[in-house]
C-alpha cells in the first residue's frame, strides 16, 4: 500500500464518517428524546434530497443549490413534526411504544419511499457539487467538494452540541430525555418538544440526504443503507452522550473504507458488524457509553 | 367561593386505567394556609397529586385553582371496550404543563431530576420552561440562602448527588418556578434524621415566607407545625378533615386510621 493510497482511504474514510455522523445524530436526538428508533430516518434522506433537487436542479424549478437546500431542510422540518404527529403521539401513552414505534415508522418509511418513487420516478438523479473544482492538501488530491461536505456536517454538528448544551430549549429537550415526567412538572411542554426533537432531527437527515446527493447518485432508496449505517453507529457509540455517535461515525466511516480496500466492497458490512458485536459484548452500553436510557 | 379558596378540589375521581384509585376526593385550600396529607402507603395520596398536577387525567370531579378550572368540567366519557385506544380519539382532560404555568407547582415523591445534567442547568430550566422567570435570580440566592450544599454543588451532575441533596435540588426546582402553591410529596422520605431536621427547618423557611403548602409526610408532629388542616387518607377517600385546633396525637391519629392500638 502506498503512501497515497493510505491517505486516499483515510480521506474517503473521513467523508463517509462525516455523512454516518450527520446521520446518526439525527437519529439519536429522536432516540434519546423520544425512547424511539425512527426507521422512517432513511427515507427522510432520500426525501429531503429530492426536494432539493426539484428546487435546484436545471431539469427542474433551476432556483440553485442554496435554496434548494433551504427549502428541502425547512420543509423536513415540518413533514418530520408531521410524521411525528401521525405515526408516534397516538401510541404516546402505550406502554409498548418502543414495539408499536417500528412498525409505524417502517409503515411510514415505506409510504414515504413510494410517495418518492411516483413524484420524482426511479432514475438516478444527481445533485450539483457545493463547490467545483479539486484542491490539494499535503501532496494528494481531493475535491473540494467532499471537503466542503466534511467541515459542513462538521460545523452543523458543533452548532447542534451548543444549542443542547446552552439554549434554553436545548436544556428542556435533554430534561424530557433524562426524565419526562420531572420535565412535565415543571411546566415543559413535553409534545412540543417532541415535535421539535422529530422535526430537527428529520432536518439534519435533509442535510444529510442534500450531501449525500452531492457527492452520488439519488435513488428512491438512497437513504436504506446509510439508515443501517446509522444504526451501527448509535448503537457502537452508545447514546450517553452527544458526542458518543459523532465519534462513532468517524470510526466506522474509516474501518468502512480500510475494509473496503482490504476485503472489497461485499465483506466489509460483515466485518464491521463482526467488530460491533464484539464492541456490544465488551461494552453493552456502546463504546462511549456509560448508563443506559431505559425505553 | 372559589374567589377566597387557592384550591378547591370537588369530588375528584381517578386512578390508572382500568383500576380507580381515588373517589369523591374533597380538598380545599384557603388562600395563605397549607394543607397536610397523611395515610398509610398505598392508599392513593401520590396518585392524587400526581392527577391534581395533570400527569394522569382525572376521571371525574372538579379541579379550581386561583380562580380557574384545571381540568376539563364533566365526567369522562365510558370505557366500555378495553381493548380500544381511547387516548387517539380523545382530548386529554388536563394538561400538566397549564398546571404549572398556572403556579401549582408538585415536587414528586423520590425525585430523581435529570440524571445527566448539572445542578446549575437543572436549576435554569423551570423559569425558562413556566414560571418565575422574571425573578430567577433573587429566587435562586434564595435557594442557595435555604441550601447552602446546593450552591456548593452546583457544577455536579444530578447523578454524583446523594439522596438529600437531591431532595434539596428537587424543592430548589420548585421555588425556581415561583409557585402559588408547592405541592411536596413526602420529602423526607429515606433521608438520615439529621438531613430529615435540616430538611423539615428549611420547609417551614419556605412556608414562613408565604409559600402555601401541600405536605405529604409519615411524620405527624412535622406535619403539624406546617400546616393548617390536615386530611387524613384511607383507602382512596379522605376519612376525616382535622382542623389544627383539634390536631390529634400521633396515637389518637394510629387508632382513627386503624381502628386499634399499636402500642
Amino acid at each position: 500500500m502506498t503512501l497515497e493510497t493510505l491517505n486516499l482511504i483515510l480521506l474517503g474514510g473521513i467523508v463517509l464518517g462525516a455523512l454516518y455522523a450527520l446521520m446518526a445524530t439525527g437519529l439519536a436526538l429522536v432516540w434519546t428524546t423520544l425512547g424511539i428508533f425512527n426507521f422512517a430516518h432513511g427515507t427522510f434522506i432520500a426525501l429531503g434530497a429530492y426536494i432539493a433537487w426539484q428546487i435546484a436542479s436545471t431539469e427542474a424549478s433551476g432556483a440553485g443549490l442554496l435554496a434548494g437546500a433551504a427549502v428541502s431542510i425547512i420543509g423536513m422540518f415540518v413533514i418530520g413534526m408531521l410524521v411525528y404527529y401521525l405515526l408516534i403521539k397516538p401510541f404516546e401513552r402505550s406502554p409498548d411504544i418502543v414495539v408499536k414505534s417500528v412498525i409505524t415508522t417502517l409503515a411510514g418509511a415505506t409510504i414515504l419511499e413510494n410517495v418518492i418513487n411516483l413524484v420524482w420516478g426511479p432514475r438516478n438523479k444527481q445533485l450539483s457539487p457545493l463547490l467545483g473544482g479539486d484542491m490539494s492538501i499535503l501532496g494528494i488530491t481531493i475535491s473540494r467538494n467532499e471537503m466542503a461536505v466534511v467541515a459542513l456536517a462538521i460545523v452543523i454538528l458543533a452548532a447542534l452540541g451548543v444549542f443542547l448544551q446552552r439554549a434554553p430549549l436545548g436544556r428542556a429537550m435533554r430534561a424530557v430525555a433524562q426524565n419526562r415526567e420531572a420535565a412535565q412538572l415543571m411546566g415543559i411542554d413535553v409534545e412540543r418538544l417532541y415535535a421539535i426533537a422529530f422535526g430537527l432531527s428529520a432536518a439534519l437527515a435533509a442535510l444529510a440526504g442534500i450531501l449525500i446527493g452531492s457527492i452520488r447518485f439519488m435513488n428512491p432508496s438512497m437513504g436504506s443503507d446509510p439508515l443501517m449505517k446509522a444504526l451501527i453507529v448509535v448503537i457502537f457509540g452508545g447514546i450517553a452522550r452527544f458526542t458518543g455517535p459523532i465519534y462513532a461515525a468517524f470510526i466506522v466511516g474509516l474501518l468502512e473504507a480500510v475494509m473496503t480496500y482490504l476485503v472489497g466492497l461485499y465483506w466489509s458490512p460483515t466485518v464491521l458488524f463482526a467488530i460491533m458485536i464484539v464492541v456490544l459484548v465488551a461494552k453493552p452500553e456502546g463504546l462511549f457509553g456509560r448508563y443506559r436510557k431505559s425505553v | 367561593m372559589t374567589d377566597t379558596l387557592l384550591l378547591d378540589v370537588r369530588a375528584l375521581d381517578g386512578g390508572y386505567e382500568p383500576l380507580q384509585i381515588f373517589r369523591k376526593i374533597d380538598l380545599s385550600l384557603a388562600q395563605g394556609a397549607s394543607v397536610g396529607l397523611f395515610g398509610p402507603n398505598g392508599h392513593g395520596k401520590t396518585t392524587f397529586l400526581r392527577t391534581l398536577s395533570g400527569i394522569i387525567d382525572p376521571w371525574d370531579g372538579d379541579i379550581f385553582f386561583d380562580g380557574v378550572q384545571l381540568n376539563r368540567p364533566g365526567a369522562r366519557g365510558s370505557r366500555r371496550w378495553r381493548n380500544f385506544n381511547y387516548d387517539a380519539i380523545t382530548r386529554r382532560r388536563m394538561d400538566p404543563k397549564a398546571v404549572a404555568r398556572a403556579g401549582l407547582i408538585h415536587v414528586p415523591q423520590g425525585n430523581l431530576l435529570f440524571p445527566d445534567m448539572t445542578v446549575a442547568e437543572t436549576l435554569s430550566i423551570a423559569p425558562y420552561a413556566s414560571r418565575g422567570r422574571a425573578n430567577a435570580a433573587e429566587t435562586l440566592d434564595k435557594v442557595f440562602r435555604l441550601f447552602p450544599r446546593v450552591h456548593e454543588r452546583l457544577g455536579h451532575k444530578i447523578r454524583f448527588l446523594s439522596g438529600g441533596e437531591r431532595q434539596m435540588v428537587a424543592i430548589g426546582v420548585g421555588l425556581m418556578a415561583a409557585p402559588k402553591l408547592l405541592i411536596l410529596d413526602e420529602p423526607t422520605l429515606g433521608l438520615s434524621p439529621k438531613l430529615r431536621g435540616e430538611l423539615a427547618s428549611a420547609i417551614q423557611t419556605i412556608r414562613g415566607s408565604g409559600v402555601p403548602l401541600i405536605v405529604v409526610d409519615q411524620d405527624i408532629a412535622f406535619l403539624e407545625e406546617l400546616i393548617d388542616t390536615l386530611y387524613l387518607f384511607d383507602h382512596g377517600r379522605i376519612s376525616r378533615r382535622i382542623e389544627k385546633a383539634d390536631m390529634p396525637t400521633h396515637e389518637e391519629i394510629m387508632k382513627l386510621m386503624f381502628g386499634e392500638d399499636h402500642h
